[in-house]
């Protein structure tokens, strides 16, 4: 009898075996199938606006919905700009906070402020627009844009940049936001890869009289690089697909400016800000195609990243 | 501790004096009283069992341990008659004076060039064509020079365990210290490279002072001339390396280095 129980046993266990090892295989490739159905279903519903405007539609700045002409400049140039705003803002800032929760923090304040940075990221992006909106815009344009105005404004080449009407909301006041929208995960990638920097390491360039600054920059950052980059990316792709906060405070205009303080638009908010409009094939067709165009954007950002870390460690001669 | 446990070695030309140096770990005191010198262009070896707190005494002479909040020293080390525990001590400029190899290999994640010229780039800015030579005359005196001339490009990490090392003391007397301290320097590593480190350092002392902490005795006897046994924070003896291992004045020592102990 017990013979007989385990045999039963052993063939009940073949089974969900079986069993178990295809579910992680469908799972496995349904993303791939997910992946390329939705690369699929974007192309198909493009195809309308990118047999009107071909290439053009990259290069064209028109937005005119009532004579169904439109082209993605602006969005485009909106995300880009607006992203890049944000890293520059956000990388130094996270590398203080994570040098300092690693290195300089006091014991004590460690937790606390390392759960405060990682609530900081739980925050939902609807909040952080309604606070750019309401709080922040109006503070920029009373004392930060006359400012600009005044001092930056007046430079050669990087002036017109920084001139133009202090409305608050604008392409600069986006960028600000989703800099703070993306500090926390920069910050935290970094904090949990420079806590796993062997400690003697750290001491061997102290101990060749390095300062906490040069350990930090010259050691403790290429041991860490491929974290490092991972979070900014993190961060990165955050920032270009954010919509609702960049919604709230870019503006929104189809209008292309030389000035960060004017309103623009990013991809993604126009699509959240017209799709409930869009009437007619076309004007569905073109929105779909910014999606492609975003989906595409990310996708070279990522490739562009891991070629980077390819060349860095070709450069050190330990390409793996 | 009394005068009368140590076998007063004859060192003529200090370069470092400790006077009743103590050292605390919060509140735990892991050296007490600890007076002893190293001599100039000599071989000191630290050595007993772990947690006797010779790693402790070494990482004090280039205040290693104000890494970390809780950790104190007191008392005096007089580096060439100045209190290097002083206040006022620059800690980068001691650091420039007192090189520190460790227990593992740890080369910075740059080119094997790169990692000779860090430590040189913080205190001296030199041409091109004088930090070549730097760097050439650094690895010859870490006899790594004919293994590593044709990949001086090539990262840190590229090199075997004993050429690591032999790449981080490098690195250390790239900068000119006058005081090498070496921190069980072998332990990672196999026999050959290890033979080849103690080679390295009978040759080394003839430009700089070399303090080693080491777990092995046969180590302290062959590369060292002059040993210090501690033991639970205590300094148990302190003399020439062949009085320490033929004829030790204490008990302690004797059974721990003839291994009844230790």
């Amino acid at each position: 009898m017990p013979m007989f129980l385990r045999e039963a046993s052993l063939k009940r266990h073949t089974v969900l075996d079986l069993l178990f090892r295809n579910l992680t295989r469908v799972s496995a490739f349904g993303v791939l199938i997910l992946l390329a159905a939705i690369i699929g279903s974007l192309l198909v519903g493009s195809m309308p606006a990118i047999h009107t405007f071909g290439f053009g539609f990259l290069t064209s700045s028109d937005w005119d919905p009532v004579n169904d002409k439109f082209g993605a400049l602006i969005p485009i140039v909106g995300t880009l700009v607006t992203s890049a705003i944000a890293l520059l803002i956000a990388i130094p800032v996270s590398f203080g906070i994570a040098i300092f929760l690693t290195e300089l923090s006091p014991r004590i304040l460690r937790r606390p402020l390392g759960v405060a940075i990682e609530l900081l990221a739980g925050i939902p992006s609807i909040i952080y627009g309604m606070w750019g909106l309401f709080v922040f815009a109006p503070l920029f344009a009373d004392h930060v844009e006359p400012w600009l105005n005044d001092h930056i404004g007046t430079m050669p080449y990087i002036g017109p940049l920084f001139s133009g009407p202090p409305m608050g909301i604008g392409m600069l006041a986006a960028g600000i936001i989703l800099a703070i929208m993306v500090i926390p995960f920069i910050a935290s990638v970094m904090r949990d890869v420079f806590e796993v920097v062997p400690t003697l390491l750290k001491e061997s360039a102290y101990g060749l009289g390095a300062t906490t600054w040069e350990v930090m920059w010259k050691v403790v950052l290429p041991y860490t690089k491929i974290g490092v980059v991972g979070g900014i990316m993190l961060g990165l792709g955050r920032a270009l697909g954010e919509t609702m906060a960049v919604t709230f405070v870019i503006g929104n205009s189809h209008e292309l400016s030389k000035s960060l303080l004017m309103p623009g638009n990013s991809i993604a908010s126009a699509l959240a800000n017209e799709f409930t409009e869009a009437y007619g094939e076309l004007y569905t067709s073109a929105l779909i195609e910014l999606g492609l165009i975003l989906f595409f954007i990310t996708f070279v950002v990522l490739s562009l990243a891991r070629y980077m870390l390819y060349k860095l460690g070709q450069r050190e001669g330990q390409v793996s | 501790m009394t005068a009368e446990n140590i076998a007063n070695p004859k060192i003529t030309v200090p370069k470092i004096i400790v006077r009743d140096l103590n050292f605390y770990y919060g509140d735990y005191r892991a050296l007490k009283d600890i007076n002893l010198s190293i001599a100039e262009k000599m071989v000191t070896a630290f050595i007993g069992p772990s947690g006797c707190g010779k790693s402790t005494l070494l990482r004090t002479f280039n205040r290693m341990y104000q890494l970390y909040p809780k950790q104190k020293a007191a008392g005096e080390i007089l580096l060439d008659g100045e209190n290097i525990l002083d206040k006022k001590q620059d800690l980068n400029m001691l650091r420039a004076k007192i090189g520190m190899v460790f227990q593992k290999p740890t080369p910075f994640p740059m080119s094997i060039y790169d990692n000779i010229a860090f430590g040189v780039k913080l205190y001296e800015s030199l041409s091109k064509n004088d930090m070549d030579e730097r760097v050439e005359w650094a690895l010859r005196k870490a006899a790594l020079w004919t293994e590593a001339k044709d990949k001086l490009k090539q990262s840190g990490t590229s090199l075997s365990g004993g050429q690591q090392q032999r790449l981080c003391i490098a690195r250390a007397i790239a900068v000119k210290p006058q005081v090498l301290l070496l921190d069980e320097p072998t332990s990672a590593l196999d026999p050959i490279s290890t033979a080849h480190i103690e080679k390295l350092i009978d040759e080394l002392k003839e430009d700089f002072t070399i303090v080693i902490v080491t777990h092995n005795m046969q180590q302290a006897a062959r590369v060292s001339d002059f040993t210090a046994y501690m033991y639970l924070g205590d300094l148990i003896e302190f003399g020439d390396t062949s009085t320490v291992f033929t004829n030790p004045k204490r008990k302690e020592t004797e059974d721990y280095i003839t291994g009844r102990f230790g």
